[in-house]
């Protein structure tokens, strides 16, 4: 009986030893494999514009990021659309093969940082002494945080600004607002140049396109949700003020529907548009093709009684996956591409977003390269753009955000459009998007 | 052991089917480009398909091996044995977590196997607090977990509604089969210790039995060798003294006849007869001597008392505690014996009759008189009948004008008195 207790222990032992040799020869075959660092990229703009070369920024920092590391091959799947992407990175993550470094869309960025698909970068960027997120504009920087920790980096940033016809404005002998204007010389403006000109009876020149609730309530200073997304504030006095502003801006039309069409012919005197747009159109062969017949320029979004000249900044994420076996390669090359100042002067120059650090944008060279490239510009300040990034709001991203959105702009469009009376509307809203946003 | 393998069987079956359908539907899904919504449903990442079903089959490979080793593990040290056992369990815990959750009938796997290996004598507590220990475990994964497994309905919300209500109604009738295959088992496992208790009962009843026969035929045997002794005794003074007292008798009558005619020839004779008896005494005394125990021919008194005591000790199981305080400066050999003797009755008495488990022996000398007490822990004696070693006791004390008192207490005690140097007194 004895020699059987002996015999069970040695085939312990046995046992013991053959997994250590297996762990051990895995350790082995993965440190002797070529180390591949995999990116995930979407080709195209981020900010709904065309782009000519979109891989230009990402090659530059593979290229860079390989004179520091040249034992690490890196690589992308390039040709994957925007509107793919997502699914794309859904996939990969569910076969375990997303990518170490990977862009984050808005949408998917709660979804990956709440289910820990996302690397918690705190620790990094504490310890690393190279990195200083100060150099970052704090909302672009906390767009990449969850609960407080960050997940992601900004690698490039786009603010909301006016896109203003100084042509329409100079034959009307309106002065170009500036860049502290308010709500009611918006309101001013619109109702002095919404007109009939040819006579017909019919307006033809109006006042503003596509000038959203959305970016009333941003410039009036409301946040709309609270941060965890549960609770909605549609109920706020700075709502309504926001809401009656719409309505009053709507009775200018007099009921006749803006189109884009209008805005192309030259016939509307303000129209929001992201950064992002500005640069695609306002250089050439963009600008000749699509507004050959008016000369046009930027500032800033006007403010509302109770807030600012601000708009929200939208920036393009880039996380690190959780599951990485090289994080800290992970991190420099995430540092490479969102931190590193010659490829944030090169976001300036080749992309149509901003560089996510204020010394770069704000830096000689970075001004130079501003200019060059929204040549002819007008009185668009570059100072005005950074002060537009410091202070801007950041667009919520919990999940459902876009549900309550959708549901709450057909409700307003409904009050701004009188379809429904105004006096308890708001009240009513933020009860149903509340009750939406619990589940 | 059939049905312990039935059940490690069928839930081996029912884990790898889980996880198996678990891996087909991650695949799926994944093909069918409904991935992106179905991670909207699941709070954690989960794990690649493939990976997944390995770990599972990992984890259910630990837990029947170390189950196997648990339970076969008679030779190896209890610390080591509870080791496999928490390795079991965190192989189980490992196995529930690669399976998300889904299906914890693989806690009562753990369960069966404590069971199987300890039979000790609080088997119910033990089987309670291990099924609440277990249960707490699973429960507690699930709170700590929840939020960090893809539960098993979101892998199922990919099938149309019908085949989701198969699924659910499968997976429930895996549950509830486990736990009725598991509830046959504890019934047989109950059902098999209470047996082999039975069975030990009666061996032990039989056991009972052959020792008491044992005693009988032990007090049996004594008796014949006290009558063989006395027989001995009794040929001994027959050829002895009986010889030498005929002898000396027929020698007397001639004298008798003689002594006035011829008394020259008388006193010689006297001389003879004087001669036969000197030769009879020898001979009492060398048979008195045969009766001395052999211990106190050869030892000093107290060693051979002690020694005595010792192998008594020894033999019996009793503790016997000698003390000494005060020895005489000397003993006949006649009292040497009367002690011994006592002390042996004492102390046989104490073990027989007593049953005692501890045995107080005190020799003390005081005041010209030699006091032994015997008192011991054993169950005493209400009415206590003088039987023939305790008369003997007094009988041979008295020889010496000595005294015997006995009476119970937390035991019997035995108080035996002895005057010393009893010549130069008188």
């Amino acid at each position: 009986m004895k020699t059987k207790g002996k015999e069970q222990g040695r085939i312990f032992i046995a046992a013991f030893g053959i997994v250590l040799l297996l762990m051990a020869a895995t350790f082995y075959y993965l440190q002797g494999q070529e180390r591949v660092l995999r990116i995930g990229i979407f080709a195209g703009s981020n900010w709904e514009v065309p782009q000519g070369n979109s891989y230009a920024v990402m090659d530059a920092a593979v290229e860079a990021f390989k004179k520091d590391h040249p034992q690490i091959h890196v690589e992308y799947v390039s040709g994957i659309k925007k509107e793919d992407y997502a699914e794309w990175l859904a996939e990969q993550v569910m076969g375990g093969r997303e990518p170490d470094v990977f862009f984050v869309l808005s949408d998917d960025f709660n979804l990956y940082a709440s289910m820990g698909a996302l690397m918690d970068l705190s620790d990094f960027i504490a310890e690393d002494g190279d990195f200083q997120p100060e150099h970052y504009y704090g909302t672009a920087l906390d767009y990449g945080k969850y609960e407080g920790k960050s997940y992601a980096l900004p690698c490039e940033s786009v603010p909301t600004l006016m896109f203003v016809n100084k042509s329409l404005l100079a034959r009307e002998g309106i002065p170009m607002p500036g860049n502290d204007w308010t709500w009611q010389d918006f309101l001013d403006i619109c109702r002095r140049v919404t007109k009939d000109m040819d006579g017909d009876g019919v307006l033809d020149q109006f006042g503003c396109y596509d000038y959203t609730w959305k970016q009333a309530a941003v410039t009036n200073g409301i946040n709309l949700f609270r941060e965890d997304g549960r609770i909605s504030y549609f109920a706020d006095n700075r709502m309504e003020e926001a809401v009656r502003f719409m309505m009053e801006l709507r009775g200018v039309q007099r009921g006749r529907e803006i189109t884009a069409k209008d805005f192309d012919m030259g016939r509307v005197a303000f129209r929001p548009f992201s950064f992002a747009e500005y640069r695609t159109y306002k250089p050439y062969p963009w600008s000749i093709k699509k507004y050959m017949n008016f000369e046009w320029d930027c500032i800033k979004l006007p403010a509302g009684p109770s807030g600012s000249n601000t708009s929200e900044l939208d920036s393009l994420l880039v996380g690190m996956s959780a599951r990485t076996r090289m994080p800290s390669i992970a991190w420099d090359f995430m540092k490479k591409l969102c931190y590193d100042s010659e490829i944030q002067t090169l976001v300036l120059q080749k992309s149509q977003g901003l560089p996510v650090r204020r010394d770069i944008l704000l830096s000689a060279k970075g001004q130079d390269i501003f200019h060059q490239v929204t040549e002819g510009g007008g009185n668009m300040d570059i100072n005005a753009i950074s002060e537009v990034m410091d202070g801007a709001a950041m667009p919520p991203k919990f999940k459902g955000y876009h549900g309550a959105m959708l549901y709450a702009d057909t409700e307003l469009t409904k009050v701004i459009n009188g379809t429904i009376p105004f006096n308890n509307a708001l009240n009513k809203l933020q009860k149903e998007v509340n009750a939406r946003l619990q589940f | 052991m059939a049905m312990h393998n039935l059940l490690w069987g069928y839930n081996s079956l029912v884990v790898l089917l889980l996880s198996g359908f678990m891996c087909i539907t991650q695949t799926k899904i994944n093909q069918s480009m409904s991935a992106r919504s179905f991670l909207e449903q699941i709070p954690a990442l989960p794990l690649p398909a493939m990976e997944s079903f390995l770990v599972t089959l990992f984890a259910l490979a630990m837990m029947l091996a170390l189950g196997w080793i648990y339970r076969h593990s008679e030779h190896i040290r209890a610390q080591w044995r509870l080791l496999v056992f928490l390795a079991e369990v965190g192989a189980c815990v490992l196995l529930m977590r690669s399976i998300n959750l889904s299906y914890d009938g693989v806690v009562l796997l753990v369960v069966a196997d404590l069971m199987h290996r300890y039979g000790g004598k609080h088997q119910e507590y033990l089987l309670v607090a291990a099924m609440l220990g277990l249960y707490f475990i699973s429960n507690y994964n699930l709170a700590v977990f929840q939020m960090k497994v893809v539960p098993f309905e979101a892998y199922i919300s990919y099938y149309d509604s019908v085949s989701q209500a198969a699924l659910l109604a499968t997976r429930n009738v895996f549950v509830s089969v486990n736990i009725a295959l598991f509830v046959i088992y504890m019934v047989l496992l109950v059902k098999g210790k209470h047996e082999e208790k039975e069975r030990i009962r009666l061996l032990n009843e039989q056991l009972g039995e052959a020792n008491e026969r044992l005693r009988v035929y032990a007090i049996e045997a004594e008796r014949m060798a006290e009558t063989r002794e006395r027989n001995r005794l009794a040929r001994e003074i027959h050829d002895t003294l009986g010889h030498a007292l005929t002898g000396i008798v027929a020698g007397l009558d001639a004298c008798m006849v003689t002594i006035d005619a011829a008394p020259d020839f008388t006193k010689k004779q006297l001389a003879k007869i004087r001669e036969t008896a000197q030769r009879g005494m020898t001979d009492v005394r060398r048979s008195v001597k045969k009766l001395r125990p052999a211990d106190l021919e050869r030892l000093p008194f107290r060693e051979a008392l002690t020694r005595m005591t010792e192998e008594f000790a020894a033999s019996s199981g009793m503790k016997i505690h000698f003390t000494v305080v005060g020895w005489p400066d000397s003993l006949r050999e006649d009292q040497e014996e009367v002690i011994y003797r006592v002390v042996q009755e004492g102390i046989t008495n104490a073990n027989r009759h007593g049953r005692a488990k501890n045995v107080n022996l005190t020799i003390g000398s005081s005041e010209g008189k030699l006091r032994i007490i015997i008192a011991d822990d054993g169950t005493g004696c209400e009415d206590v009948k003088q039987g023939f070693g305790l008369r003997h006791m007094r009988e041979r004390l008295e020889l010496l004008h000595g005294s015997l008192h006995f009476w119970n207490d937390a035991g019997f005690i035995v108080e035996a008195e002895i005057p010393m140097n009893q010549e130069e007194i008188v």
